[in-house]
């Protein structure tokens, strides 16, 4: 490891224990209510006291972000191809992706719950509805920036459109569908969550920390958080390994 | 229409909108000939070889290639094409950028196209196979342009300034390699460049443009030897030629 990157591990570390311990510290010196700040030291004792629900609850909350993320992905790179290839459709598109980017879905919960019924559907469904636009934007200009000269190179021997966007456009919308999907996955997450909640569900972390929330149990409550923030980091984790790995021609990984 | 082996335009023009970018142009390409456009900018050389690669149609005339359409020269993968920049895909190592063009629209394929991994090696990069084009200087990059172009056996290439970012001693060493590389494939050449020296080092005639609007002025012939090796260009008759070009150029360009 050079001593640049070893370095950087450590101010990562010190980084995150200060964080930790002024948490800590604050807590304790302002003798802040559990409901309103639970301290780290108590967190991490709730859940070693009983890990078993909370361990369960994460693992349906990150089948949720899955399903979700996956099924968003796929509709997007469908809904991208087509409006990278035809112009007025990237126009008259707009209006509805820009709709469902600034709408607010805690306040159309409701409906869907009515529409798609309740539990892990209900979920599933606002965890990919609402990361769509950010997927469909990064398709559409990854695969716009493709080199016009490689374009050319590719018409010069008539490759087909499905070779254009095959070997081609979509390779050319990866770093771009990567910086997405870090986004999606905070966007996802919180989604997931808060459906979780309100979708009648009987698990998830979501489902867990609202009704400690409704019995003021500040260390239910601050559990299931600090949980579905350690499911976040590991997502993020992971798509950077599989980032690096997949995009190590690019700029971005150099 | 006769099927003349061979690329022919005749007449053809170009307009974008208003602006008349070239008027009507004769041109004959034989088969196993090099020829040259030179000229200013502006002066249409690579509207008309993109033309006769089928990437632009001509608003006026007509360009046939084998006696057919640039189109049916397109899908029949008969038409090598190398672009101003590279433009290798740098997800692909060098190995994979040279065969790209084999890969796709692969029914078309000749039966027995050149090995792309012998022909770079013939330009200095077997050992850099696995390697990603950024990781490669401009000069090796244009190397693999090359390749892969060559690497598809085909009968016409067509190359629009391939070397104009380079510098002058790599773009010097590219002429020698690029003659090098067409002496035993027979392949027709249209090479665009704003060069005298690779006008006059590759080509069996030069086609001199001038613009507003692009036409040809003149066609030269360059009655040098074969195979062209770089010391020819130290030969009193490269001088000469490449001077009679210089005054045909300016003349064209109205500055005498």
């Amino acid at each position: 490891m050079s001593e640049r990157r070893s370095n950087a591990v450590v101010w990562t570390v010190v980084g995150t224990v200060g964080l930790i311990a002024f948490w800590e510290l604050i807590v304790r010196a302002l003798d802040v209510r559990p409901m309103v700040l639970l301290a780290p030291s108590r967190i991490v004792s709730t859940f070693v006291d009983d890990p078993g629900p909370y361990v369960h609850d994460a693992w349906v909350t990150a089948q949720h972000l899955v399903y979700g993320l996956s099924i968003s992905l796929v509709i997007s790179l469908l809904i991208g191809a087509a409006l990278a290839a035809v112009r007025p459709l990237e126009h008259a598109s707009q209006p509805m992706l820009v709709l469902v980017m600034v709408t607010p879905w805690v306040a159309y919960i409701t409906s869907v719950v009515l529409i798609v019924g309740s539990g892990q559907r209900a979920v599933v469904f606002l965890v990919a509805f609402v990361t769509i636009p950010a997927f469909v934007y990064a398709t559409v200009g990854g695969m716009r920036s493709a080199d016009p000269s490689a374009r050319e190179l590719f018409s010069s021997i008539d490759a087909s459109r499905w070779e254009v966007l095959w070997r081609l456009r979509l390779p050319s919308a990866l770093p771009s569908l990567f910086t997405a999907m870090r986004f999606n996955i905070g966007l996802g997450l919180g989604a997931a969550y808060f459906a979780e909640g309100a979708a009648l569900r009987l698990d998830g972390l979501g489902d867990t920390g609202r009704r400690a929330a409704s019995f003021s149990d500040g260390e239910g409550l601050w559990t299931t958080i600090l949980c579905t923030a350690v499911l976040g980091l590991l997502a993020q984790v992971t798509v950077a390994l599989v980032e690096r790995s997949t995009l190590r021609w690019h700029q971005s990984q150099r | 229409m006769t099927s003349v082996p061979g690329i022919s335009v005749d007449r053809a023009s170009k307009r974008f909108g208003d602006l008349e970018a070239l008027a009507p142009v004769d041109l004959d390409v034989r088969a196993g000939e090099i020829v040259t456009l030179i000229g200013p900018s502006g002066c249409g050389k690579t509207t008309l070889l993109r033309m006769i690669a089928g990437l632009e149609r001509p608003s006026g005339g007509s360009i046939s290639i084998d006696g057919g359409t640039p189109d049916a020269a397109r899908k029949a993968k008969r038409v090598g094409f190398i672009p101003q920049s590279p433009a290798l895909l740098p997800w692909r190592t060098v190995e994979a950028n040279a065969r790209l063009l084999l890969d796709l629209n692969s029914g078309a394929n000749p039966p027995s196209p050149p090995d792309p991994i012998e022909l770079l090696e013939r330009v200095g990069l077997g050992e850099f196979r696995s390697a990603y084009p950024h990781e490669l200087s401009g000069g090796m990059q244009q190397r693999v342009g090359l390749v892969r172009a060559f690497a598809l056996g085909a009968r016409y290439l067509l190359m629009d300034e391939p070397f104009a970012a380079l510098d002058e001693i790599t773009r010097a060493d590219m002429r020698h390699l690029l003659a090098e590389l067409c002496e035993p494939t027979g392949a027709a050449v249209v090479f665009v460049t704003h060069s005298l020296a690779e006008a006059v080092f590759l080509s069996d005639r030069v086609a001199v443009m001038r613009p507003r609007p692009g036409s040809i002025v003149d066609v030269i012939d360059v009655d040098l030897p074969r195979p062209r090796r770089p010391e020819l260009e130290d030969d009193p008759k490269f001088f000469a030629l490449e001077s009679s070009l210089r005054t045909t150029l300016m003349t064209g360009a109205g500055r005498e």
